[in-house]
């Protein structure tokens, strides 16, 4: 396993700094620092902080130490049912030994919201403890008994003469079981192992001790219906790898039926089983556009340029439209935040041979150029759902940083930077976890989209200035280069959104302009703490009598909303003025597509000189400010 | 992170006490809160960090820290 450096040898307050400087560095901090970092809070008697950070844990890794100690931490900070959303008391009965699952199932429903009172009724007490009406269970007096069995526990022969009449009998011993709970059971389906006495003839023998496992489970799942509540253990183990989850030796040892550092997997997903129950189901996806539904920049690479259906990358996009409407189909509510021209996105939705998701079933449908914030909160408010219902998933780390800095209470999805993998990614988050399959929950889009068109309204934007400053931005601003050329033209020939006046020069004529003493020509490059951008922004101005005139100004559609616009203007500015000209002119030229920077001078600070010409006076003025990118080179 | 500060984190997480600091001649079974539970846990942890195995009693056999390391040495992953 990868660790953080050890922050030891510095005085305690320097250490937590340290640490907290540390975190800051990734999107999901590493399991041991925030462990850490929890503990340093503990030991300054920072509750609250603690036990954030003890809930970071199991966002971060399954990691069998981590959580060992974070179990330990939260048992000794625990007990404050403050920040949390729900509460419940949950008793774990095992057929093995589960005083490691018990507490990893606490630190797993903390993690989720959930501040949860725990009692583990030690090794292969769960039908005496059901069935005794003095038992602890009983004096604990759970909301949600968990049921950890290992197949062992299972009374089915090696090999059964009636195999039918073996697992009816067996389920029906195991529902006698759950009507004496007196609680919602969350009962784990048994694990099978890899290593059946019978190999592979056993598939063809109904009388085979793992034939009948694996109808008993079936079995179960069938009584359970709408009451009791089930673990699929056996797709867990293989998800995790059969060979290691059955690890014999810990059980002659110590009668662990799961290796211990499967644990972690196995608590988060029974704590979302019973968050589910409790209600805590994310009820809406928020999904970004370009580079998460489909390949490419709408706005820069057109409905024909986009990487949607064919080959492997299109065809990567079309599965996880696929995974998502599945999600739609169990009641997940579907709406769009991206930052895109409307017109241009819906076209995609309805025009898009290969798309999947269509305009219909998306419920809320932000595409503009407001912050991902203020979308997000447009979407809540229109839907009439709380900001703890969403979880927002987008390709781009920053605009993640944005909503978890400003918006805490909903949920960002790290997708990794291969679609291949935004399937698989979409899967392992555990809140969309649901209890029952209805035709309703499938309607749920319906309701909500009808919602969404009678509330038709804008919320204010909230102060960015922060996170603009968090970001880090440094740009590179200087005049065209032969190296740059290319990527200059090609900029010059597809920029439609943050396009001034959308003149489409050549290649040849922008070198032209190169060689003009009276023109200033200016390339952007931008960095911040998360990506770098590339040459993502081009301006040529040239002299007009006593003013320059602005005669090209555009930034590609990624940095829209950074203010690299200011930072430009500034170094335009000074050129200016080294060139002895006091006056800037700039001329909005409309299209269908540029409808964002129709105000741009106004905001800027220039003054309206005619319908679309607009002078900014130096000499009156001063020098434009930037304040959020610093300018290197 | 070195072996010592693995081992550290490990004891420190198994037994819930964030303080912990081993030398060679700490005594596992010397330190608070230690019980048949914590040492399951800690042997399952050392194994599982270092990618080793200790063998039928191999672990309880082990009484200090330094002892430990040795077998860590020997397995080649100390």
């Amino acid at each position: 396993m990868t660790r953080t450096d050890s922050a030891s040898g510095l005085r305690p307050d320097d250490a937590l700094a340290h640490d907290l400087e540390a975190a800051r560095a990734h999107e999901v901090p590493p399991a041991d620092l925030c462990l850490r970092i929890a503990r340093a809070h503990a030991a300054r008697g920072e509750t609250t902080e603690a036990l954030a950070w003890l809930a970071a844990v199991p966002r971060a890794a399954d990691s069998f130490v981590a959580w060992q100690g974070a179990t330990r931490l939260l048992g000794q900070v625990g007990g404050e049912a403050a920040g949390a959303r729900r509460t419940a008391r949950v008793a774990v009965l095992g057929t093995y030994t589960t005083d490691q699952l018990t507490p990893m199932l606490g630190l797993a429903l903390h993690a989720l919201g959930v501040r949860a009172d725990l009692y583990d009724a030690g090794f292969d007490q769960l039908q005496q403890e059901l069935l005794d009406p003095e038992s602890g269970l009983r004096a604990f007096g759970p909301t949600h008994i968990v049921l950890a069995v290992h197949e062992g526990a299972a009374r089915l022969p090696e090999l059964g003469d009636d195999p039918a009449d073996e697992v009816a009998r067996e389920a029906a011993r195991w529902r006698g079981l759950w009507d004496r709970a007196g609680a919602r059971v969350v009962q784990h389906a048994f694990a099978l192992r890899p290593d059946p006495p019978l190999g592979h003839l056993g598939l063809r023998v109904p009388g085979a001790r793992q034939t009948m496992l694996a109808a008993l489970n079936a079995a179960l799942g069938e009584a359970a219906g709408d009451d009791v509540l089930l673990v699929d253990c056996d797709r867990l183990a293989g998800a995790w790898g059969k060979d290691r989850w059955f690890d014999d030796r810990y059980w002659f040892l110590a009668k662990q039926a799961v290796a211990l550092d499967a644990l972690p997997l196995l608590a988060r997903h029974t704590a979302a089983v019973v968050a589910a129950d409790l209600g805590l189901t994310r009820k809406c996806l928020v999904l970004d556009l370009d580079n998460t539904l489909w390949g490419g920049v709408v706005g820069e690479d057109g409905l024909g340029g986009l990487r949607l259906g064919d080959g492997a990358e299109g065809e990567a996009y079309v599965a996880f439209q696929e995974r998502i409407l599945a999600l739609k189909r169990k009641g997940i509510v579907l709406a769009v935040a991206s930052k895109n021209d409307e017109a241009e996105a819906l076209r995609v939705f309805d025009e898009h041979p290969a798309m999947r998701i269509r305009r219909e079933d998306i419920a809320c449908f932000a595409a503009n150029w407001d912050t991902k914030v203020d979308n997000l909160r447009l979407i809540a408010d229109t839907l009439g759902l709380g900001l703890d219902a969403l979880v927002y998933v987008d390709d781009n780390p920053a605009e993640r940083e944005i909503v978890r800095r400003f918006l805490p209470e909903v949920d960002v999805l790290p997708l990794p930077s291969d679609p291949a993998r935004y399937v698989r990614a979409l899967s392992e988050y555990l809140l969309f976890e649901t209890t029952t399959l209805r035709r309703e929950d499938a309607a749920r889009t319906e309701h909500y989209r009808a919602r969404a068109q009678a509330a038709e309204r804008r919320l204010e934007l909230g102060d960015l200035d922060d996170f603009l400053r968090d970001l880090e931005m440094t740009a590179t601003i200087a005049p065209f280069d032969e190296v740059r050329l290319p990527r200059i033209a090609q900029l010059v020939g597809k920029t439609n959104q943050f396009n001034l006046t959308t003149r489409r020069h050549s290649l040849e004529t922008i070198r032209g302009f190169m060689a003009e003493p009276d023109t200033v020509t200016l390339f952007l490059e931008l960095r911040d703490r998360f990506a770098d951008h590339g040459l993502v922004g081009v301006l040529v101005a040239r002299r007009d009598g006593d003013a320059l005139e602005i005669d090209t100004w555009l930034l590609s559609c990624r940095v829209i909303g950074r203010t690299a616009e200011h930072a430009m203007l500034a170094e335009l500015a000074a050129r200016a003025e080294a060139l002895g000209i006091a006056r800037l002119r700039g001329t909005y030229v409309p299209t269908e597509r540029n409808g964002i920077v129709r105000e741009l001078y106004g905001t800027l600070g220039f003054e309206r000189t005619g319908d679309a010409t607009w002078e900014y006076d130096l000499a009156a003025n001063g020098r434009p400010a930037s304040d959020f990118v610093t300018v290197d080179g | 992170m070195d072996s010592h500060a693995r081992l550290e984190e490990i004891f420190r997480s198994v037994l819930g006490d964030g303080s912990i600091a081993l030398t060679d001649d700490t005594r596992a079974a010397e330190l608070p809160g230690w019980d048949s539970l914590a040492h399951i846990n800690a042997m399952f942890a050392v194994e599982n960090e270092f990618g080793v195995e200790f063998p039928g009693d191999e672990f309880a056999r082990l009484e200090t820290i330094g002892d430990l390391k040795a077998a860590l040495a020997e397995k080649g992953a100390g």
